[in-house]
């Protein structure tokens, strides 16, 4: 009703209203002024840089004086093997990360927000969190380590038993549970934070009356925690759905050999690899182009089914 | 409908926004696309010309700095703090601000069009490379206009060989002429190698021949049990020593007799080879980690003594490690034997540094310094410059005797012995390598570590330049180099595969794999621009 009023006014009067409201509120506004200045500079400045992916652009003459090729780049995205190949494994391993990252968390964070002794809840805390703080450098080098053929992986299987002396990290078979499971161990932790802080806000009467009521644990957390964390729970899919194409490229640049290639070769590696290295910047452009526009659509479709599931509300 | 109208204002500022970001870059753009390929607009020269004295010695114009770029992370930035470079500075009047970097930030300087005086890069292949006369002055013309002197310290081959439509726009270091070849300066530095201890316990061991390295290994492994018998050079940016380097050792040609390029990976010989190593490692006689390690864990082998065996690439690179193994244990130091040869009696053929060289000096034609930037050029070729910048100061870091043969003097023996720190840091020795040569190193033998001499010394007499298939492949960006660059990550999988094979089956279907995926990426296109190249190559040698 209000903005409607507004919109009736001349413009003149607006702009002065504007103004005023502005100078009241100068303080805020200065404060989110570099925040928006970065974002012009880094995200919408770049945005001018796509338009590489319909030229033929070579590094020593400008953007600007690169000749227009039309669509023919994206062309030959369709026919490249490698491409592909990394799409394929892209979202091989997202889907894995996805489903185990998006349930262990919550499960954590249930678990831990039920433990009632402090100091080992702290505990619990800090070892779930740590692997966090490591980059994937040093524990890409760790994890290649333990998977060699006199490493700890292999000690231990001889241990119980199973004799092998296979160096994992080379079997192309593996490198898909290699790259999901190393990621869930480094990230899952992390994960439960959000959630925690959640539940740390769910009114405590909620459980008392509960249990009067005579609900059982499981009741209880079926019943309030999770209904109570169901935003945050949407938030939390809406973004990991449309990163299913953000490959970790850290991870995939220390792991990655030449034997499990075929089935490590992600997006970001590929466009890293292409554009980076061999210095081949139109293609690159072309396929992180084609990328992006795959994870808007599917931003935009997740956000629909969440809003459908959450009574036509959106998160975002 | 309120949300509806929100998004779509925002969507029309979004586009608004953008295509004022594209219009402004555009303008920008525009003015720094042109470049200068006539440099008939040189200033004159401020000082008497003159082809005997080095044009440094009469320019007297003030103090000028110039800002170097070079195109590697790890270069030392320092100027002016150590000796070597105090004395630049004195001699030249030249104070210079290093830059250093990866290739995205080189790419930034080209879009910017804000281009530094002086760029180092490394790669002949690149665009960069090939489009050097957009960008940088031509060094005929510098020279004639500054410095005639310069065309007495730059090699003529050298000049020849980065000529673009008759002009040379860089100039590389480390760059080897066939006179270079031949003078026996140059040193090899690939060399199969074994333990001394192993080779003196195995008894009479034939590792020429592909079946005698299968029975070298298991003999190794008999006697060795804790030793991974055969090592190689790690993966990390290649294909380690296992495939120009094999090839080398096995002498596989390098063109067709008709001048055409020769496919050396699938060369009979060299596959041949490849099912040996297959073999060894069915034996458990290589282990897969050797495919996983990086640099760092190669290195700690090296140094811990972990091979019995190694076909070592670059042992220069890898002196200190071995250096460190033969220090603690100087019985089972590695030495060079005969091994991994040809089973069709073709020599080694061992390359080095080729006339290309390492890293490639320019000169952008956006400098205000161009006299001031040949004079360094100059000064860093010339015997004043090459000798500071591999020795130090005369008289106080070495001597030299009647024949040139440099001597370390007591104080720099001992800085070198007790504090390499400062011998890198505050004197810098050998390490201003951005005009450096081989030559000059030749001249003491001190250059090099006591643990490579011999593997350098077995190699000598099989040096062999491979100019003439350097920087042949097809441009970045054409739908041949992107071939290319699909084929090479294959040939990466394959080579690997092939020795980690379980039987000649399965050796076999992949080599069948791999010729078929050449096939399909039409290696013939390729090679077509390749053998164009090589003959390209062959007139600027004097070949054809």
């Amino acid at each position: 009703m209000k903005l409607r009023k507004h919109q009736k006014r001349p413009l003149g009067v607006r702009i002065v209203d504007w103004g005023k409201s502005w100078g009241r509120q100068w303080q805020l506004q200065t404060m989110v002024l570099p925040g928006i200045i970065s974002m012009i500079i880094f995200n919408f400045i770049p945005i001018y840089g796509l338009s590489l992916a319909f030229r033929s652009y070579s590094v020593t003459s400008t953007m600007a004086s690169a000749p227009w090729v039309g669509l023919e780049n994206f062309k030959i995205i369709l026919k490249d093997k490698y491409f592909w190949e990394s799409v394929q494994n892209t979202i091989g391993i997202s889907a894995i990360k996805l489903t185990i990252e998006f349930f262990l968390p919550i499960i954590i964070a249930i678990m831990i927000f039920e433990l009632k002794w402090s100091p080992f809840k702290k505990l619990v805390q800090t070892i779930t969190y740590l692997p966090h703080f490591l980059s994937w450098i040093i524990l890409g080098g760790m994890l290649i380590t333990w998977l060699s053929s006199n490493g700890m992986l292999n000690q231990i299987l001889n241990m119980i038993g199973i004799a092998t002396k296979d160096n994992h990290i080379l079997n192309a078979n593996s490198y898909w549970s290699i790259a999901s499971l190393s990621d869930v161990w480094k990230e899952a932790g992390w994960g439960t934070i959000l959630y925690l802080a959640t539940m740390s806000k769910i009114d405590p009467t909620y459980y008392e009356a509960a249990e009067m009521d005579g609900a059982s644990k499981l009741r209880q957390i079926w019943s309030i925690t999770i209904p109570e964390m169901s935003t945050i729970i949407s938030l939390n899919l809406i973004l990991s759905v449309s990163g299913l194409f953000n490959s970790n490229l850290d991870q995939t640049l220390v792991l990655m050999n030449s034997q499990n290639q075929p089935k490590a070769e992600v997006i970001n590696s590929y466009v890293y690899r292409v554009g980076l290295t061999q210095g081949d910047f139109s293609y690159a452009t072309a396929v992180g182009l084609g990328v992006s526009i795959i994870s808007v659509v599917l931003l935009i479709i997740t956000n629909t089914v969440t809003k459908k599931l959450n009574d036509n509300q959106s998160v975002l | 409908m309120k949300q509806h109208k929100t998004l779509k204002k925002f969507a029309t500022a979004l586009v608004a926004l953008s295509s004022a970001v594209i219009l402004t870059a555009c303008g920008n753009g525009g003015g720094s696309s042109e470049s200068k390929s006539s440099d008939s607009n040189l200033p004159k020269a401020t000082y008497k010309l003159s082809k005997t004295t080095p044009a440094w010695k009469s320019d007297k114009s003030k103090m000028t700095t110039l800002t170097w770029y070079v195109n590697a992370d790890w270069w030392n930035k320092d100027y002016g703090k150590d000796d070597i470079t105090k004395q630049i500075k004195k001699d030249l009047n030249i104070n210079i601000k290093f830059v250093t970097g990866d290739d995205t930030k080189l790419n930034t300087y080209f879009a910017s069009g804000n281009m530094p005086d002086l760029v180092t890069i490394s790669d002949p292949n690149s665009k960069v490379a090939r489009t050097a006369k957009d960008w940088a002055y031509s060094l005929q013309d510098l020279g004639n206009t500054y410095d005639p002197y310069f065309f007495k310290v730059a090699s003529k081959d050298t000049l020849n060989w980065y000529k673009i439509d008759g002009n040379s726009y860089g100039y590389p270091n480390y760059s080897n002429t066939s006179a270079d070849y031949k003078s026996g300066k140059i040193l090899p530095r690939d060399a199969f190698i074994i333990r001394q201890d192993v080779k003196d316990a195995i008894g009479n061991q034939d590792f020429t021949t592909p079946e005698g390295f299968v029975k070298g290994m298991a003999a190794i492994k008999a006697k060795f049990p804790k030793l991974t018998p055969f090592g190689f050079n790690d993966f990390s940016g290649g294909n380690s020593s296992l495939e120009n380097v094999v090839q080398d050792m096995l002498g596989v040609p390098i063109t067709t007799k008709a001048g055409k390029y020769y496919d050396r990976d699938t060369d009979p010989d060299y596959i041949k080879w490849l099912n040996s190593f297959r073999e060894v490692h069915a034996a458990g006689n290589i282990t897969d980690d050797s495919f996983t390690d990086d640099a760092d864990a190669f290195n700690e082998k090296v140094s811990a003594g972990s091979y019995a065996t190694m076909m070592m690439g670059s042992d220069v690179n890898h002196g200190t490690n071995l250096q460190d193994f033969a220090s603690k244990n100087p019985k089972d130091a590695y030495i060079a034997i005969d091994g991994i040869q040809s089973t069709e009696g073709r020599e080694p053929t061992l390359s080095q540094a080729g006339i290309s060289g390492w890293m490639i000096n320019y000169i952008s034609n956006k400098t205000k310094h161009p006299a001031k930037a040949i004079q360094l050029f100059e000064y860093l070729l010339s015997d004043k410059g090459q000798m500071l910048t591999n020795f130090g100061v005369k008289g106080k870091m070495y001597t030299q005797d009647k024949d040139g043969m440099v001597k370390w003097t007591p104080f720099a023996k001992n800085i070198q012995s007790n504090d390499p720190s400062a011998w890198q840091q505050k004197y810098r020795i050998g390490e201003f390598i951005l005009f450096g040569h081989d030559r000059y190193k030749a001249l003491n033998k001190d250059s090099y570590v006591k643990s490579v001499w011999q593997m350098q010394d077995w190699g000598k007499k099989y040096l062999k330049p491979q100019f003439q298939i350097e920087n042949i492949a097809p441009n970045t960006g054409t739908q041949e180099a992107r071939a290319l660059g699909a084929i090479q990550t294959n040939w990466s999988t394959t080579m690997v595969s092939l020795i980690r094979a379980k039987d000649k089956a399965a050796f076999n279907k992949t080599l069948d794999n791999y010729k078929k995926f050449q096939k399909d990426n039409d290696i013939s296109a390729i090679n077509k621009i390749r053998d164009a190249n090589i003959k390209a190559n062959m007139k600027k040698l004097g070949m054809d």
